[in-house]
């Protein structure tokens, strides 16, 4: 399988008055060709800072990116603003979080994915137009031509994430990042939505990048996972071998805080205790080390490095679940 | 869509800038005498004579003649200042707030120094330097006059409305849709076009009508202090002229202010009301 990207020891840090904030620690992440990579973790834990960083979105006088980010066998990092502009739309694309935000106020849906059209494709107005209605019953969305017309507030949640896709598609892009595309939706709705994603990315050949909080999305609609912690990547599998064998006591508390409908009525959702570390002054230990169940003093005085249970399986723990110690105490 | 309800005070307002603006273009063609035709039998008449219904002054002009050839150069001078101003302000303002940088702070702190100078101020100093001749013994051409006075209350508009732009698209551009644009390989002059402008033209409008107001009373001061158009042909000369009379002969005075009055009255409450329409569109997104 060829590689679409690749990304390798990718630091981003923001400059704040409280010091410098480190978003994200040393990534290395493949992305195979035709593939679906889930990036799970927790708000703040750096996944859509790195897939935007990835991207090379994010912008700022604020902003320290280091690291090398490849992209179908060209170097991303080290092309030059335009050139990064061209693999927009056509190489990759972005669905956003919140469809209400990311489309503007005051323009109609079909000016909005026309426009994309126009300008990246050279299409004329009759001709983006027709495609816009195309895409729109791509997406499924019903009486395409009339949506057109509309502004988004009078579109419904699902109804405007749709129109993203649609948009995102829109220049066939070959790799699709979609960064939490049904955090803002209900779940009845997410369900299409992420179906819908799955649908697209076989038919027309993408890959994509799924981040979410949402281990159980990542369970239906991914290849490949790689959960976050405060800015690292703290376990790395193919999806079948993370929930056959999951290593991290932080991967296990994230799918144990995911309601179950066997639960009784009135129990009480577990949680994961405490917070985040400090992003400008992380401890020298291992990030989770407060809210670990399975926490040694190992934990606390020494900063676990990736490795490699052997079949690709990358965990950064001192005690993982599974191994003997852990399991003692 | 809920239709926003106008308050009677709203109406008037509009149909005063309505008249106004009907003035200002069809002034010309109505069947009244021109402002400098002398009526030497009725010098001094009060308001309500018949024939002359808003008075005559001092000189044996018709006031209401004076009024409505007024509120032509009044009206003028306020919509082409504040649309150059309105232009050039919002070009620097966004590109400004849209790039940042050491260009944004340039032009941030230019727009603060020039609003420190009071408007009237700054307008007077560059009238005395750009409409004075090196042979003092020359006249100043009226026309030149015009463009000077234009350029001047121009460059007085322009941090107003180049504030407002600035800020607006300080928040409009933060916004996910920008991002969302940029990754689809919007240029970004592509995207200040269709994304930035039509979110911040609502309340570069909005304040525009403010900034109307502001511009038709510097036009009547400067040319209340004798450097404006001359001969009294707009609202402040007919002021001008008339302020030597005040004692026998007020109406010459006080019609003209009443004009004043209403317009930038008006001018002011339509651009509150604009803004209030704003702000409620703005909550229910």
């Amino acid at each position: 399988m060829t590689t679409m990207m690749s990304i390798s020891d990718m630091y981003v840090r923001f400059e704040t008055p409280f010091g410098l904030l480190e978003a994200v620690r040393g990534v290395n992440l493949e992305i195979p060709a035709g593939a679906s990579v889930g990036i799970v973790g927790e708000s703040g834990s750096g996944k859509t800072v790195m897939s935007r960083a990835a991207m090379g979105l994010l912008s700022g006088s604020n902003v320290r990116r280091e690291g090398k980010v490849v992209f179908n066998g060209r170097e991303l990092t080290a092309m030059s603003k335009e050139e990064v502009r061209n693999q927009f739309g056509t190489g990759m694309a972005m669905i956003f979080q919140d469809p209400m935000t990311a489309l503007n106020p005051v323009r109609r849906v079909g000016t909005q994915i026309s426009e994309s059209l126009r300008v990246r494709l050279g299409m004329d107005k009759k001709q983006a137009m027709q495609r816009s209605a195309e895409l729109l019953s791509l997406v499924r969305i019903p009486d395409p031509e009339a949506m057109l017309r509309k502004f988004p507030y009078q579109l419904s949640g699902g109804m405007r994430q749709r129109v993203m896709i649609a948009i995102a598609i829109s220049c066939n892009p070959e790799l699709l990042f979609a960064d939490e595309p049904t955090t803002a939706l209900d779940v009845t709705v997410q369900a299409q939505i992420l179906q819908l994603l799955s649908d697209l990315r076989r038919d027309l050949k993408m890959s994509m990048v799924l981040v979410t909080h949402d281990l159980g999305v990542v369970a239906n609609h991914t290849d490949f996972v790689a959960v976050m912690y405060a800015g690292e990547i703290v376990e790395q599998a193919s999806t079948t071998e993370l929930f056959a064998n999951m290593k991290m006591p932080y991967t296990r508390a994230l799918l144990e805080s995911i309601p179950n409908i066997e639960m009784k009525s009135g129990a009480r959702l577990k949680v994961i205790e405490g917070r985040l570390p400090n992003p400008v002054d992380r401890p020298k230990g291992c990030g989770f080390v407060t809210r670990c169940t399975y926490a040694q003093q190992k934990c606390h005085d020494e900063h676990p490095p990736l490795v490699d249970a052997g079949n690709g399986h990358l965990y950064r723990c001192w005690y993982p679940l599974g191994h003997t110690i852990a399991r003692k105490q | 869509m809920r239709k926003r309800k106008y308050t009677i005070p709203t109406y008037f307002a509009f149909a005063w800038l309505g008249l106004a603006v009907f003035l200002a273009i069809f002034g010309s063609f109505l069947p009244v005498d021109g402002y400098q035709v002398i009526h030497g039998d009725f010098i001094d008449s009060p308001p309500l004579t018949p024939g002359h219904w808003f008075g005559v002054d001092s000189n044996g002009y018709d006031i209401f003649s004076g009024i409505i050839n007024g509120a032509r150069l009044s009206v003028f001078i306020a919509i082409v200042s504040v649309g150059l101003g309105g232009a050039i302000g919002a070009l620097l303002g966004i590109t400004a707030a849209y790039y940042r940088g050491r260009y944004d702070s340039f032009i941030n702190s230019t727009f603060n120094v020039v609003l420190s100078v009071p408007n009237l101020v700054l307008a007077l100093a560059l009238v005395a330097v750009l409409a004075t001749n090196v042979d003092i013994n020359e006249a100043v051409p009226t026309w030149r006059r015009l463009v000077t006075l234009i350029i001047s209350l121009t460059v007085v508009i322009i941090p107003i409305l180049g504030r407002i732009a600035r800020a607006a698209t300080l928040a409009w551009s933060g916004r996910e849709f920008v991002v969302a644009a940029r990754s689809m390989g919007m240029r970004d002059r592509d995207i200040i076009k269709r994304h930035i402008v039509p979110n911040v033209l609502p309340a570069l409008i909005a304040v525009g009508f403010l900034a109307v107001g502001v511009v038709i009373i510097a036009e009547a001061s400067l040319s209340l202090l004798g450097v404006g158009i001359p001969d009294g042909a707009s609202w402040g000369g007919m002021l001008a002229r008339g302020r030597n009379d005040l004692e026998y002969n007020p109406h010459a005075l006080y019609i003209p202010i009443i004009a004043l009055a209403f317009t930038v009255i008006s001018t002011n409450h339509v651009g509150d009301v604009l803004r209030g329409g704003l702000d409620r569109r703005e909550g229910r997104l």
